[in-house]
């Protein structure tokens, strides 16, 4: 954890109201990127990223505690996400289940999770574990995937690897348990 | 006509690609009863999809146009002000930093 952010992470858990709030922008200068990245992964929007993220600052700024004891970067992103923004993206979707077919339970893990072992990983690891995981695919499995990371709807693979869409999405899947489990298998190993 | 009985490959692709696009309502709106248990029922979409999460993440959120750290911090400020003003002005706020009324316990008390 580099000096800013210790700096400011002694200032936000400091008992006086404005020191901590003159702690928070430095905080949010240090945190803002690893946070917005993390939060995307649940959202995939930005606008939805920036406002979630707004509250979850909020939050810490009247509760801070969870922070005292933070040692390292991937502490900090482990405690904001189980105490501060599961409550938050829990609150996104809450307004819209009951017009859902889809238990609490259910909405709640596919829109804030428990943290499993890829989620603890930072960015930098999981591209790592991802590109050694795309390596020991099949060549179509592979292309399968870059295409979709390049941002191509199924349709558009579907006609890159010369098959039905409905082939695509099987392979998709296939492919993605596949990485689920070697990537799983990176983490132990690491 | 929307295809209202998915497989679970199918789901997951259609989740992949809603997160992917940032419409995740959509998508849960689109979800039948039926699909609803197929997804509860299994363990392998909740597999797949810890992972396209974190595809979402690796492959598209540094692609993502976010505001200005600057601009941002001074959203959080004011954000911090108004709940220090609603703290301030709320009626359990008042109450608690004030000393209790005596009048209730006087009028208990018996006369002499």
């Amino acid at each position: 954890m580099n000096r800013r952010l210790r700096n400011a992470l002694k200032g936000l858990t400091a008992p006086d109201d404005d020191r901590r709030r003159r702690a928070m922008e430095p905080f949010v200068r240090e945190t803002f990127q690893m946070f917005i990245r993390y939060l995307y992964r649940y959202l995939g929007n930005e606008v939805e990223c920036e406002d979630v993220l707004e509250d979850v600052y909020g939050d810490i700024w009247e509760k801070p505690d969870r922070l005292r004891d933070v040692e390292n970067e991937r502490q900090l992103l482990r405690t904001v996400y189980l105490y501060y923004m599961r409550k938050r993206l829990r609150e996104v979707y809450r307004r819209m289940n009951r017009h859902l077919y889809l238990s609490q339970n259910d909405l709640t893990n596919l829109t804030a999770p428990e943290l499993g072992t890829l989620d603890t990983m930072s960015q930098s690891e999981l591209k790592q574990a991802l590109g050694r995981a795309l390596g020991r695919l099949k060549a179509r499995e592979r292309r399968a995937i870059e295409l979709w990371l390049d941002g191509m709807s199924v349709r558009a693979i579907a006609n890159e690897l010369k098959t039905t869409v409905g082939a695509v999405k099987m392979l998709k899947f296939r492919t993605i348990l596949k990485l689920k489990k070697m990537m799983s298998e990176y983490c132990h190993d690491q | 006509m929307a295809d209202t009985n998915r497989k679970i490959q199918e789901l997951l692709s259609d989740y992949a690609g809603a997160l992917r696009d940032g419409s995740l309502p959509v998508f849960l709106k689109s979800l039948t009863r039926q699909e609803g248990k197929t997804m509860t029922c299994s363990d392998d979409f909740w597999e797949a999809a810890q992972v396209v999460r974190v595809l979402n993440g690796v492959g598209f959120a540094d692609k993502a146009a976010t505001a200005d750290v600057g601009l941002f911090a001074s959203r959080v400020d004011a954000n911090i002000a108004s709940r220090v003003k609603k703290a301030k002005s709320s009626p359990r706020a008042r109450r608690t930093n004030h000393a209790r009324p005596t009048t209730r316990t006087r009028k208990a008390e018996k006369p002499i």
